[in-house]
């Protein structure tokens, strides 16, 4: 996150996003030091997994105004082909990331090619359906592919999905620290992204997608060719996202169609709207609160699902622009308020970071 | 052969106005507001709860079951806008689409779960429904698809009724027209969409008590429905009333026939693969206009 900034001169902002990465890989080095609890620490790893596919659907929605409900459909598929290749070939897990991944660019591309010429709502309902009848055509899979002893195994894994078809061989390798293995390898899956994405987001493509999002019909204007940055960024948010389905897999040891579930996909687009769409930060913050007031309602069992909803539409009402949003604001208040500092840029950096 | 035909067309046409009947609801709404509710179908089933909680638990006569679950589903739509719309109008155009949604998609979640918590994932009888088959010759056609028929179709005549010739109906076309235009000549549009919301969620009560008289009742009763209306939406154009219909009915025999001749799982792909064919050919929808957006 800090090398694009640093080559085109250092911004109050970019210092802000710096101060707060290295925070951050601090933070990410210590935790397997002072967190002793398995439970707690493999929260946290799929709490990852959750970060990294809300910021890739951050990327498509905040950053490009595309609403598109196939994010979750997207990894499930890089996690499926992943999955498919260990579980028929024999594949090795870490060989067979790759392709899930490209697998997952090449399904996004498509459906980026079905809304190439929608817009708004319709995106969305095309997504949905996409993403719901990829559910439906997995679930309801009954037809015998292969026999696997005695029982009938149907080519996508049917409603029970695929299990034990490897790992990623950090149990062979750290024996009873496997789990600690497994969280940096997500980690680094998380850092490059936030990476891959902050360089995305910063470059003149990254531009080409905001404006195409304020102001399509200026921005076509412009010379921004549309389709083409369309797709660009319905493949580029598809390649993390896939990776990440396909370690999803290999770290669970199982993939099933539960992932493609409504709720799932409703709580990723929970991170993105209360942490904050359209912000760097914003699903970070998002999943890390998120996370939090999830573990805090299993106490309320049922209730759960309850109140997720509930928060997604409060914070939509309350903060539009969700955490981060408020959290500039905060800045630009205290700005103002103090107003005539020479340099209001490089004095918020030390208040946020503190936050 | 006739018969198969009868009856896969008899499953169409009934399936057609459940559909048509979830549709109407969901453009009404889209057309004068420009409001996607993701919450129409938590809104469908919470109508069919309703009738069931009066009917079968308090032991009152069909008819205010009936009536129970049309009120509770213009009180869930004024509800909506109270709580929900109404602060949300306030920001810009583009943001107010994808804001609302997700809004209501969280409103939707927690009906859903909440109406689980409250009768249980158990599936109930919907008490309104009615037994017994009329038989023409070879033909039998079962009383409950006829009422289901007759009911939608007195439905589509009084929505039609209501939006050409009363003055609400003016109001609410005036304001799916252009809005600011209606605002200038008068129009409370805040009220207007207060009505809109009002009339969708008493359709969607009815649709919900009627899509639980052929199934069951339980929470997810009304996804189905739901996800199949937005796609005769989006085949029709969000927002056109008429074409709504003819969609609905075309691609839900379409799906009968696909479900017989292909098995039941690929009725919904097939649905799928007409809507991006349509959207290739026509983005804005078989009978939408193309919308110019202002900047």
């Amino acid at each position: 996150m800090t090398k694009p900034a640093q080559s085109k001169g250092i911004t109050g902002s970019a210092r802000l996003d710096l101060a707060v990465s290295l925070l951050l890989v601090i933070a990410a080095v210590a935790l397997p030091l002072f967190v002793d609890s398995r439970y707690v620490l493999g929260q946290v790893v799929l709490a990852l997994f959750y970060a990294t596919i809300a910021s890739q659907w951050n990327l498509l929605f905040g950053f490009s105004g595309i609403f598109s409900l196939a994010q979750m459909a997207i990894f499930a598929f890089g996690g499926y082909v992943t999955a498919m290749l260990c579980f028929y070939f024999g594949w090795d897990v870490w060989a067979a990331l790759l392709p899930g991944a490209l697998a997952a660019v090449v399904f996004s591309l498509i459906v980026g090619v079905a809304c190439l010429r929608l817009t708004g709502v319709y995106v969305a309902l095309l997504t949905l359906a996409i993403a719901q009848t990829m559910y439906l055509l997995i679930v309801t899979d009954t037809e015998c592919f292969t026999m696997v002893g005695s029982i009938c195994r149907q080519f996508t894994g049917g409603a029970v999905g695929f299990a034990r078809f490897g790992d990623l061989g950090t149990r062979a390798l750290l024996k009873g620290q496997w789990l600690i293995g497994n969280y940096a390898i997500i980690a680094t899956l998380f850092a490059l992204t936030m990476l891959f994405t902050y360089v995305v987001v910063k470059s003149p493509i990254g531009l080409a997608f905001k404006a195409l999002k304020d102001n399509p019909g200026y921005a076509v204007a412009r010379g921004v060719n549309r389709f083409q940055a369309q797709l660009l960024v319905f493949g580029i948010s598809a390649f993390f996202t896939g990776l990440a389905g396909g370690l999803y897999a290999a770290h669970f040891q199982a993939i099933g169609p539960g992932i493609l579930s409504l709720s799932q996909l409703m709580f990723i687009i929970a991170i993105t709207v209360v942490g904050g769409v359209g912000t760097f930060w914003g699903p970070l913050v998002g999943t890390v609160v998120l996370v939090a007031a999830d573990e805090l309602m299993r106490e309320a069992g049922e209730f759960r699902t309850l109140g997720l909803g509930l928060i997604i539409t409060l914070s939509i009402i309350l903060m539009p622009r969700g955490l981060v949003g408020r959290l500039g604001d905060l800045v630009h208040w205290l700005r103002h308020r103090n107003g005539g500092a020479p340099h209001p840029k490089l004095r918020e950096s030390p208040v946020a970071a503190g936050e | 052969m006739l018969d198969i035909l009868t009856s896969i067309v008899i499953a169409g046409i009934t399936t057609g106005a459940l559909y048509a009947l979830a549709t109407v609801g969901l453009s009404l709404v889209w057309g004068s507001m420009g409001m996607l509710n993701m919450a129409h179908a938590a809104m469908l089933t919470l109508g069919g709860y309703a009738a069931f909680t009066l009917c079968s638990a308090l032991g009152l006569p069909v008819v205010v079951g009936f009536l129970g679950a049309v009120l509770v589903g213009a009180v869930a739509g004024g509800l909506l806008y109270i709580l929900i719309v109404h602060s949300l109008l306030k920001t810009d155009k583009a943001a107010f689409e994808s804001n609302v949604m997700i809004a209501t998609v969280g409103i939707g979640i927690a009906l859903e779960n909440a109406i689980l918590l409250i009768y249980g994932g158990q599936p109930l009888k919907q008490p309104i429904s009615a037994s017994g088959a009329l038989s023409v010759g070879s033909v039998t056609i079962p009383w409950q698809n006829m009422l289901i028929v007759v009911v939608v179709i007195v439905l589509m005549a009084l929505i039609a009724l209501l939006l050409s010739t009363t003055r609400i109906g003016r109001a609410i076309r005036a304001t799916a027209q252009n809005r600011e235009a209606a605002q200038l000549m008068g129009v409370a549009v805040n009220r207007v969409y207060f009505q809109v919301l009002l009339l969708s969620g008493a359709i969607a009560g009815i649709c919900g008590v009627m899509v639980s008289s052929m199934t069951q009742l339980s929470p997810p009763l009304g996804n189905d429905p739901m996800l199949k209306a937005f796609i005769m939406c989006v085949v029709a154009g969000l927002g056109n009333l008429p074409g709504a219909v003819a969609a609905a009915f075309g691609l839900a025999l379409l799906e009968a026939f696909v479900q017989y001749a292909a098995g039941a799982r690929w009725g919904f792909p097939t649905l799928l693969f007409v809507v991006i064919a349509v959207l290739i050919w026509r983005p804005a929808g078989l009978f939408g206009r193309v919308q110019i957006r202002r900047m």
